[in-house]
């Protein structure tokens, strides 16, 4: 049957029954509520997509979370000093223990005031500079130490050879003189020869001057002296 | 509906304009009492406005519309006791009194009219109503009372024939 089967002529009765409406108080009330009613869901909804936003830019905010081999490590690199004798290949890194001491401050799960992580990271990372600075003028210091050492021990060396080359030819009564003077440097031997010239010794002084002339051959001796 | 849904106020008004005089004489002709159809009336459109949230087009807005109408007033012919069967013979309908205003105004085809249509069973006058008043065809009506299309189909015929007949009847 379907549509077709409409009869006009009970349409037409039904249409003389008339058209009534609701009243008018009645359709203010509907649409007053359907207007107040989104506001509803809307305010909920505004304070849900704050607090989302909200808690989404504080998580991006939020430092890189260490991972628990920087948080193990952490601690005993701010606890322990290291001693100023450290070896090079530490010092060598100086920003890898600070990068874990920020961290470890970071981490650290200290249920304190807020500025109390900071204050503990700023403490621990000026602990940190101060060992390193220590650490640093230290190795430079031992550095030096160390060239110092090694010039002594050439002047030494230097110096050790002149009497074992000055012992061969000692037979003399003035060997043990000689021997004496040979530890001198050349300039300090021939001021000692002038010296003995002054004093009016001429023998001493020109055999001196002989064994003097046997070690230093090629050594320019001054005129006053020869 | 859909922008209802999404916060324009403003596409509720043309809703409810559109469709706030059919569903009206619905009700009001559905349970015969106007002080009973405009409180019916105004939880029906509450209901909607409460459940917009859930609209989704899967039918026309009149078929969820009266789908949520047909709830509502079995609802309330439930919590009254009334059971509603589906009657097909003529002599249930017989028994039904007519309204008294129509008879005291004099207008005596409208009178017969109105009496036919407050005397069918309350599935078939669903359904002559859901047809004539909202225009609706026998899949929206089955769609909306839960009701095979056969059975409205059924439902409107008897209907049809039963105001027919009151009408020849003057």
């Amino acid at each position: 049957m379907a549509e077709t089967e409409r009869d006009e002529k009970v349409s037409a009765g039904y249409r003389a029954l008339g058209s009534e409406e609701p009243p008018r108080a009645l359709d203010d009330a509907i649409l007053a509520a359907s207007r107040r009613s989104p506001a509803r869901w809307r305010v909920p909804l505004s304070i849900a997509a704050v607090l989302v936003l909200a808690v989404g830019v504080t998580l991006r905010m939020l430092p890189p979370q260490p991972d628990a081999e920087s948080i193990a490590l952490a601690p005993q690199v701010i606890e322990t000093p290291r001693p100023a004798s450290a070896p090079p290949a530490q010092l060598a890194q100086p920003a890898k223990p600070k990068e874990q001491a920020k961290l470890a401050a970071r981490a650290a799960p200290v249920p304190e005031p807020a500025a109390a992580p900071a204050v503990a990271g700023a403490a621990a990372e000026n602990r940190m500079r101060s060992e390193v600075a220590r650490s640093a003028a230290a190795d430079s210091a031992r550095r030096d130490e160390a060239r110092a050492g090694a010039r002594l021990e050439s002047r030494a060396t230097a110096e050790a050879s002149a009497p074992r080359a000055a012992a061969a030819p000692a037979a003399s009564a003035a060997q043990g003189m000689l021997a004496k003077k040979s530890e001198l440097s050349p300039e300090a031997w021939l001021a000692r020869i002038a010296e003995l010239r002054k004093q009016g010794r001429a023998k001493e002084a020109d055999e001196s001057l002989a064994e003097f002339r046997k070690r230093y051959p090629d050594y320019k001796i001054p005129e006053t002296l020869r | 509906m859909l922008a209802y849904r999404q916060g324009d106020a403003g596409a509720f008004e043309g809703l409810y304009a559109r469709h706030k005089g059919p569903l009206f004489r619905f009700v009001l002709r559905s349970v015969k009492e106007r002080a009973l159809a405009e409180e019916l009336y105004q939880e029906i459109w509450m209901r909607v406005i409460e459940a917009r949230g859930r609209y989704s087009v899967q039918a026309k807005f009149t078929t969820w519309l009266y789908t949520i109408a047909h709830h509502r007033i079995t609802d309330h012919w439930r919590k009254r006791g009334l059971q509603l069967v589906d009657v097909s013979d003529a002599d249930a309908v017989g028994h039904r009194s007519f309204e008294p205003e129509a008879r005291a105004e004099g207008r005596q085809e409208i009178a017969r009219f109105s009496a036919a249509l407050a005397g069918l069973p309350e599935l078939q006058r669903e359904t002559f109503l859901l047809h004539e008043e909202a225009g609706m065809t026998l899949a929206e009506i089955a769609a909306a009372t839960g009701a095979t299309e056969e059975a409205a189909k059924s439902r409107l015929r008897y209907a049809l024939a039963r105001l027919r007949e009151a009408m020849e009847d003057g």
